[in-house]
């Protein structure tokens, strides 16, 4: 099931643009250098992709970059 | 029509009818019921196209047993196969009276606001995204540009639930977009892209692409470009088209009856 929905999912982020940062492994409590192994290894992974980009564009509205956008901001509605 | 409905509640085929009536110029829902046969005369149907089998899906909770008939365009039905694989719908206690609507060059009439496209701006095609798109053109974009044109789209949105209301298969008693954990009350823009990926995943396996929730969308958000998709990946991973089939969604089948290649998920 959870590789079902995992496949699924990784398709979906591609189509969004948020591909390569969806990661899957099983890894059994008994198994402590395999964990560090995927851990590390992933971590690489993303590092080399850079900050996310939903990160990003908090943080380019927050610092009022116009280009990301559209002039909609976020308000407290009551 | 009017005469297949007409016998329909005379014969106690079913309780009633929810069709569609000319009310104050618009053809509006309507249950007809066999105690007031002069309300028939004023059944219309035209490109106007609402959930009908999502009131049926209300009144089989409140009422359980009741026998419903329904006006059913091709939207409708598939809806409705889906509401069966949930149980949401008895089908033997539902009738429908169908109604192809699909253009053809066979068949001289085609009626549904679906076929409607409506024009889409400049901007929004600079920006954002046209709702007419293919999946396929989507996938032209390199994934930074599609990511920030899906969230110029996605920051529209003003958490109105209308996609969530009108959508005919969702029918879950707690949304979990309604969880203070997941979404949070109050600020606007909602938390994107997390709302609408949460509903797009929700809609696997479910989604019949009727496409009210983009007529519901007051944000003009691609909605049924995202749905699409996941009806694509649902199809091609899955080997499963929703909405054709009575058949249960992958997502409810637990162990090994959907066999999937194992994919190795290293370095997409």
């Amino acid at each position: 099931m959870t590789i079902k929905r995992m496949t699924f999912l990784q398709e979906l982020l591609a189509f969004l643009g948020l591909e390569g940062r969806l990661h899957l492994a099983w890894i059994s409590s008994a198994e402590a250098q395999k964990f560090v192994q995927v851990v590390t290894d992933f971590t690489e992974t993303i590092r080399k992709l850079g900050p996310n980009p939903i990160q990003m564009y908090h943080q380019a509205i927050t610092d009022g970059d116009s280009q990301m956008d559209s002039g909609f901001r976020p308000m407290k509605v009551m | 029509m009017i005469a297949k409905v007409k016998q329909l509640l005379e014969n106690e085929t079913v309780d009633i009818f929810i069709g569609y009536k000319r009310t104050d110029g618009h053809p509006l829902p309507h249950v007809f019921t066999k105690d007031n046969p002069d309300e028939l005369d004023h059944m219309v149907s035209g490109p106007q196209r609402y959930s009908l089998e999502k009131f049926a899906t209300h009144m089989a909770a409140e009422q359980p047993g009741i026998r419903i008939g329904l006006l059913a365009r091709d939207c409708n039905q598939r809806a409705l196969k889906v509401l069966y694989i949930q149980h949401q719908l008895d089908p033997e206690s539902i009738e429908t009276v169908d109604l192809n609507c699909c253009p053809s060059r066979l068949k001289t009439h085609a009626d549904c606001s679906y076929l409607e496209t409506e024009k889409v701006g400049d901007h929004k095609k600079q920006r954002g995204l046209d709702n007419t798109l293919n999946t396929e053109d989507v996938e032209t974009y390199d994934q930074a540009e599609r990511f920030s044109r899906w969230m110029y789209e996605f920051q529209k949105c003003i958490k109105c639930y209308g996609c969530r209301n009108i959508c005919p298969v969702c029918f879950c008693k707690e949304c979990s977009l309604e969880h203070d954990d997941l979404v949070e009350p109050g600020p606007l823009p909602v938390e994107i892209p997390i709302f609408h990926l949460v509903r797009a995943v929700h809609m696997a396996g479910r989604c019949i692409d009727c496409g009210l929730c983009e007529d519901a969308c007051p944000a003009d958000i691609p909605l049924r470009l995202l749905y699409r998709k996941v009806n694509e990946i649902v199809k091609d991973v899955f080997d499963y088209q929703t909405g054709s089939t009575t058949d249960q969604s992958p997502f409810s089948q637990l162990g090994d009856k959907v066999t999937l290649e194992p994919r190795a998920m290293v370095a997409l």
